[in-house]
């Protein structure tokens, strides 16, 4: 009961797309038929979701429409019954030919070896993305960290091209935790590129560079190995960036030491 | 595009122009398949770029979910929920796919969950528009902060209720329960009547 209490709680991650993709999500599916309660309340919650996505319409770039067009001249679609027949009446129509056994025993190997090719493909993804997410969780949780230490320091600054800079430091681990807002999208062929500036003049280490979304809003961005007496720094430079700054930052920010 | 009540898509009654479509959509009709884009596209391309963030993979992502919506058509029951709603959570589905597989984390480091800024001049004159999207807004700022917080790193960040956990700094319960809790309130709000 209380396992099932527990998946029930799951509707709302489940709505928002939020469970893990695969066992779980496969889970509370499972327990979505045979709950009575459950496809109502997430049927609810899907349509306020839905809210939330009309809100966020923009318009897509206009040759998108040609080429859907065009692709949907070119795919056939699912029948109108496919899954109701498939459900109904799935081997009827095999017919025990003695004849077609040999080739039905042929069809089989090759039908083994490709599933059996499917599954190191699927074998060798899953890897990949499970590895791809741990890095994604580690850095989360790098970032948690220096949001959460206990000499975690925030600095907000304007730059001198508009928006703001927020920085979240902290002394003991080394690290900074970034996010701008506001800083205007630059024109094609320039990039917005981040330093750490020490106290001497050469010592000034390139942190990567930041594309500024539609909505204006980066981050948060994890910069780690920060010195104390460090400065941080951001400028506009040509894509691809520098291996020095090259202008004035637009903001500076004496961090913490 | 006819503006409702309220200025909102009505997914029950408000939309069965929509439904209706959708139901010539899987009988092969491609001139309703233009009109289900015209209203839809804007809505599918906005949400998969809110999630993915780059607008290259955004339009890359939208033209997979326009087509399946096409291709799938026949799966669309209207007893089950609206056509908005059926195309909408496709389009999430895959952009949360998108953005949890392997190319994507890299980049993920530069995605925030911020709600969308205002609608402004760029938003097509679709469905889009007719949207309240302010109305939106408001039933967020209804939520209490850490409420907002988890349902907008989910749908918006596509954050697992797991990341959002870690990300916030909270027990895995805690956050199921806000994201609960902040749903509720949120279908109250916008007048969900499921």
């Amino acid at each position: 009961m209380a396992l099932r209490q527990d998946l029930h709680s799951l509707a709302g991650p489940y709505a928002l797309d939020a469970l893990d993709i695969g066992a779980e999500q496969d889970r509370f599916e499972r327990h979505l038929q045979r709950c009575h309660t459950c496809p109502g309340e997430v049927r609810g919650f899907r349509e306020a979701a839905t809210r939330l996505g009309l809100a966020a319409a923009r318009q897509p770039p206009p040759e998108m429409r040609a080429r859907v067009m065009s692709a949907v001249a070119r795919t056939r679609q699912i029948p109108a019954s496919d899954d109701r027949a498939r459900h109904a009446r799935p081997v009827q129509r095999l017919r025990p030919v003695t004849r077609l056994a040999w080739a039905g025993a042929a069809v089989s190997l090759v039908a083994a070896v490709v599933l059996a090719i499917a599954l190191v493909n699927t074998q060798s993804q899953l890897s990949r993305a499970r590895q791809q997410l741990s890095q994604a969780q580690a850095q989360l949780q790098a970032i948690t960290a220096v949001q959460t230490a206990t000499d975690a320091k925030v600095i907000t600054k304007g730059t001198s091209v508009g928006g703001t800079v927020t920085v979240v430091s902290s002394v003991s681990l080394h690290q900074i935790v970034l996010r701008t807002s506001g800083l205007p999208r630059l024109k094609a062929g320039k990039i917005y590129q981040l330093w750490l500036i020490g106290k001497k003049p050469n010592k000034i280490r390139s942190e990567g560079l930041l594309v500024i979304p539609p909505n204006g809003h980066t981050g948060p961005v994890l910069i780690s190995g920060v010195l104390a007496g460090d400065t941080f720094g951001v400028t506009v430079e040509p894509a691809g960036g520098t291996i020095q700054p090259t202008v004035t930052p637009i903001v500076g920010i004496p961090l913490p030491s | 595009m006819r503006v409702t009540e309220g200025g909102f898509v009505r997914p029950e009654g408000g939309e069965e122009n929509l439904d209706g479509l959708l139901t010539r959509v899987a009988r092969g009709d491609q001139g309703a398949f233009e009109a289900v884009y015209d209203s839809l596209a804007g809505p599918v391309y906005g949400l998969i770029n809110r999630v993915v963030r780059d607008a290259a993979q955004s339009e890359e992502v939208s033209q997979e979910v326009l087509l399946e919506v096409w291709r799938t058509a026949a799966r669309f029951d209207p007893a089950k929920g609206s056509a908005v709603t059926w195309v909408m959570t496709i389009a999430h589905r895959r952009a949360v796919d998108r953005v949890r597989s392997a190319t994507a984390a890299a980049a993920r480091e530069f995605r925030s969950a911020e709600v969308p800024p205002r609608l402004s001049d760029e938003v097509a004159d679709s469905v889009a528009a007719s949207l309240d999207a302010e109305r939106v807004r408001h039933c967020l700022d209804g939520l209490t902060e850490p409420q907002r917080e988890s349902i907008t790193l989910a749908y918006y960040g596509g954050y697992s209720y797991r990341q959002v956990a870690q990300l916030v700094g909270v027990a895995l319960s805690t956050i199921k329960t806000r994201i609960r809790d902040g749903l509720i309130r949120m279908r109250e709000c916008l007048g969900v009547t499921w």
